[in-house]
């Protein structure tokens, strides 16, 4: 049964719903859980840098070996060497804030560039840059990862050069597109009618009244994705190495007590992945759904 | 005699491989002539209408005039300069003076910005103002084009159709323009809203002394708001002239099939028997791809039958150029009809 | 003979969340369109001309959609009420004539609706629309959709006798190179000739009601022409009832027998066609004055004078005024009416034998 009611008041000109219902509910939970993930993550890697944690994450305790969460003085417990895991997890992110930064700033800036140099040119300029972004897009990233692992050294910021050229195509894309969107509609050519300057319509027209949703949306989802790329390499070796921790790493050494049923040291990192990288395609999913999609309904 | 504000010479525009509707039937060629040697002139506070069928390169004229796009071959002359070949920087002073209102009623309304926003950035293009200043000036804009002011705090998503028209209006006369292109300006409006439109053209050219190039497919709308007018077809002006004199007078077989498919003229006619030619004409496919064959109307034209379809009509060689037949009134056509 | 099709009192209603107000599009409107005969459906966006054929038609998706009136089909094989039963899907609360709460079970309604409508649609009522490239489909030619068409509402089911019946019908619509056009897909062909693709698909299963909603509309000068002419032959031919919808005065002229006029949700003023259209007529309503008065004429031309614009803008149908919808518009106000135009929604009062017009300046007394 669907009910409707009639406002008494006066029928105002303007929407007249408050935040909480102007959006599907869900997609407020979304972004308001991916906000909280953030900050979690901000406040964590400023912890994290001036060593500001609990315990020395390499400080070894042999007397509490594989604590449980909530033990005395250990919020998360212990791993195999005695060492706290909260502080182990808290500096983990030092291993992927920065690098995963690295990356979507070199996919949102050159998939700016790229993007407005093709939607706004057009022509052979289009053609070149769409040649280009294809060619990017067509090779597997975690190969061209262990290529550039293979060929220099393993080094975090290398590999996250190459996760923001990988990069590249969505953003170029995705902007060019909307370029082509907004020419359709004679947008920019009523700006150019009008006399304004080529650097104010594509800044101020183009990006950021009606980019700002998609490179914000990008750069949540990059994220997420350098936060999965940093963890599956440290987990398989090629990052961050022991004694310092990386979420991945610390998964891969507490795996070898897994089967003694001491499952805690490997399931707290695996969780701070699952909930971080949630946290971060949430966010993006549900602005995405609020700024660009369905305006509530 | 008032002076020439813009002065079109042989305009021609070529487009690449345009994509037709009726390509699958013949293969696409490879230059589309969508303007082909367009010659015509504007005075100031005069208002010359641009009429024809979709397709007919009629927006074409508008965007090249005004440097949307770039002129293939030919000359625009605005105010006396020449602006075929100036560069976007030298361009963007002339731009103060020269303004195209488009078909869509939403171009240039960023939905993000409001109305207040929108008139700031038109008066701030070429003109330091203070705050207050702005404020002043939009205010009056929207007083000029009939608008409460406080519709300044509107988005365009908020406006109707005729508001977001005025909008459109006072943009443009916000930078101070003086020749404006008006593409279809009443096409996308509702009948009670097209006359508040027009009224509001006409009032706004007698008030500011502008000139309009008036772009519209609406044959009467034309005809009252213009001084004269000019009849395209595939490109080409096929008849020019005062606009009573085309309306009524015309003299190009195309310009008097397309005036008297007017419904309401049709109601008319068939009451008072004055028809000159049968209106059912020939219906030849509407073919950008098909080679130029002398006149390009000669597929469709019924006086191309009725004289037994003469070759000039179809000589390559003989393409019908504007002539004179009187009083500024030019035809494109072997065979003109009598006035 | 009852008429073909009988609109009683018919209610449409959207909401709109974001203003916590309903969306009054189509507010009790009424019409009749006898055998034969051509009902000319005239009006402004937000007028509610669509809406009512959409109605009509079982077509809305939106909630909550229908919520009063009632539709009697009087056709030749089949006679129904197309709104049989609404009353136990929906329950209104109304305050001073308003309606104020809505509460209707959309689902139960739809699912009763599709089968009252079961056999009608297409069948016995067809409908075409105003962009006719939108309303056909790209991906299959305008044969197969035709065929499609004949097969499902017709006894026809071979794919031969399909195809002869397209053809025929792609010929009477004055198609050029009919079997050419058999086997293009939209994108080759015109607007116009999309347009009479779309009516033949509309004849082609022998409706007894035609409902044409904006059908010249966004087509070129010439184009239009033609397509009135074609329905101006095709209503002689066929002998088919139509309920023609367009803002465009011109051609509804040419092609109606009676007329409706609506403003703001409601008929206005319904009677013949060549009388409410004429300007010399006196007895109108003052948005129908109005209207015929704004649009160009010859007289405007010769003398270059300013139309005769209607002030204000077209009713906005989330805020209607609790009198006359016109009210704000209307320049015809006197002072012993003003009062009740501003406060009480007037009637459609018979004002001579089948003229019909609402506005308390012709009101009988009570």
């Amino acid at each position: 049964m669907n009910n409707y009611n009639q406002t008494t008041g006066e029928v105002s000109d303007y929407s007249q719903l408050p935040i909480w219902k102007k959006y599907a509910w869900m997609d407020i939970l979304y972004v308001g859980y991916g906000l909280l993930i953030v900050a979690l993550v901000l406040v964590s890697y400023i912890l994290g840098m001036f060593n500001w944690l609990p315990y020395d994450p390499q400080q070894i305790n042999m007397d509490m070996l594989m604590a449980p969460p909530f033990s005395e003085g250990y919020l998360l417990g212990t791993d195999f060497m005695g060492r706290d895991i909260q502080s182990r997890i808290v500096m983990g992110i030092q291993a992927y804030f920065l690098p995963g930064l690295l990356a979507i700033s070199i996919s949102l800036a050159a998939g700016i560039v790229l993007g407005v140099l093709s939607g706004y040119l057009g022509g052979s300029v289009e053609t070149v840059v769409t040649y280009f972004t294809n060619l990017i897009d067509s090779f597997p990233r975690l190969v061209l990862i262990l290529l550039v692992v293979a060929a220099f050294k393993p080094d975090i910021y290398y590999i996250m050069m190459v996760m923001g050229i990988t990069g590249i195509p969505a953003v170029a894309t995705a902007i060019a597109n909307k370029i082509r969107f907004l020419a359709q509609k004679n947008f920019i050519e009523a700006a150019i009618a009008l006399g304004l300057r080529t650097r104010v319509i594509i800044f101020k027209h183009i990006l950021w009244y009606n980019c700002r949703a998609l490179l914000i949306i990008q750069a949540t989802l990059g994220m997420g994705e350098a936060i999965l790329l940093e963890s599956s390499l440290s987990y398989l070796g090629f990052g961050v190495q022991e004694p310092m921790p990386s979420w991945g790493n610390m998964v891969q050494s507490g795996s070898n007590y897994f089967l003694q049923g001491n499952f805690w040291p490997s399931t707290a990192p695996a969780l701070a992945i699952l909930f971080t990288i949630l946290g971060f395609n949430l966010l993006g999913d549900g602005l995405n759904n609020i700024l660009e999609g369905r305006r509530g309904k | 005699m008032s002076r020439t504000i813009l002065d079109v010479k042989q305009l021609s525009k070529n487009y690449r491989r345009h994509r037709s509707f009726f390509s699958s039937l013949n293969r696409a060629s490879d230059t589309i002539p969508a303007v082909d040697n367009v010659s015509f002139y504007l005075r100031e506070n005069e208002t010359m209408g641009l009429v024809g069928e979709s397709g007919c390169g009629k927006t074409t004229v508008g965007r090249t005039i005004l440097r949307l796009t770039s002129a293939t071959s030919g000359s625009v002359f605005f105010d006396g300069l020449d602006i075929t070949h100036l560069t976007d920087r030298e361009m963007r002073p002339v731009r103060k003076d020269m303004q195209m209102i488009f078909q869509d009623l939403d171009a240039g309304l960023n939905p993000k910005m409001r109305v207040y926003d929108i008139l700031k950035e038109a008066i701030c293009v070429h003109a330091r103002l203070s705050d207050a200043e702005v404020e002043n000036k939009s205010r009056m804009l929207l007083e000029q084009v009939n608008l409460k002011t406080s519709k300044l705090a509107s988005y365009p998503a908020e406006l109707s159709g005729g508001e977001k028209r005025r909008i459109g209006i006072a943009r443009v006369l916000a930078v101070g323009a003086r020749m404006i292109v008006a593409d279809e300006p009443t096409s996308a409006l509702d009948v009670s809203i097209q006359a508040q439109v027009v009224n509001l053209l006409r009032d706004l050219q007698k008030e500011l002394g502008l000139s309009y190039l008036f772009i519209s497919h609406d044959l009467q709308v034309v005809e009252l708001m213009s001084d004269k007018v000019a009849v395209m077809y595939l490109g080409r002006i096929v008849e020019m002239g005062l606009a009573g004199t085309i309306a009524m007078a015309a003299r190009h077989p195309y310009t008097y099939i397309l005036w008297s498919s007017l419904v309401e003229k049709q109601n008319r006619e068939a009451s008072q028997n004055t028809k000159k030619i049968d209106r059912r004409a020939a219906w030849g496919v509407f073919d950008f791809e098909r080679p130029s064959s002398g006149c390009r109307f000669a597929p469709r034209c019924p006086v191309y039958e009725q004289h037994g379809r003469p070759r000039e009509c179809t000589d390559p060689e003989n393409e019908p150029q504007l002539r004179d037949v009187g009083e500024g009134h030019q035809v494109a056509c072997h065979f003109p009809l009598c006035g | 003979m009852p008429p073909l099709l009988k609109v009683e009192n018919l209610r449409t209603y959207f909401y709109s969340r974001s203003k916590q107000s309903f969306v009054r599009a189509v507010d009790g409107v009424s019409l009749e369109v006898g055998h034969g005969e051509t009902v000319g459906l005239v009006g402004e966006s937000g007028s509610g001309k669509s809406i009512s054929a959409m109605s009509m038609m079982g077509l809305l998706d939106a909630g909550p959609g229908v919520i009063g009136g009632n539709i009697h089909y009087a056709g030749s094989r089949v006679q129904k009420n197309l709104l049989e039963d609404l009353e136990s899907f929906v329950r209104i609360k109304e305050e001073h004539g308003r309606v104020m709460e809505v509460s209707k079970d959309e689902a139960g309604w739809h699912k009763h609706s599709e089968c009252l409508m079961q056999n009608l649609r297409g069948r016995e009522i067809s409908m075409i629309f105003q962009n006719p490239r939108a309303s056909l489909n790209p991906y299959i030619t305008v044969g197969e959709q035709i065929t499609e068409a004949i097969r499902l509402h017709t006894a026809i089911k071979s794919a031969k006798e399909a195809r002869e019946r397209a053809l025929y019908w792609l010929e009477q619509v004055k198609i050029d190179s009919p079997r050419l056009r058999f086997n293009s897909y939209t994108s080759a062909m015109s607007g116009g000739m999309c347009q009479r693709a779309m009516i033949a698909m509309a004849l082609s299963s022998e409706p007894s009601l035609l409902i044409a909603d904006e059908p010249t509309t966004g087509l070129d000068a010439t184009i239009q022409s033609k397509i009135v002419d074609l329905l101006d032959e095709l209503k002689k031919g066929t002998g088919i009832s139509t309920l023609l919808i367009s803002h465009d005065i011109s051609v509804i002229s040419r092609l109606s027998d009676r007329v409706a006029v609506m403003y703001g949700g409601a008929v206005v003023e319904y009677g013949n066609g060549k009388l409410l259209l004429d300007k010399g007529e006196t007895r109108k309503h003052p948005y129908t004055a109005a209207l015929l008065a704004s649009v160009l004429n010859e007289q405007n031309i010769r003398d270059k004078s300013n139309l005769q614009a209607i002030e204000g803008d077209v009713l906005d149908t989330i805020k209607v005024p609790p009198g006359c919808r016109f009210h704000a518009r209307c320049n015809r106000i006197t002072p012993d009416v003003r009062e009740k135009c501003a406060t009480h929604h007037p009637d459609l009062q018979e004002v001579a034998p089948g003229h019909q017009i609402r506005c308390w300046l012709f009101a009988t007394r009570d």
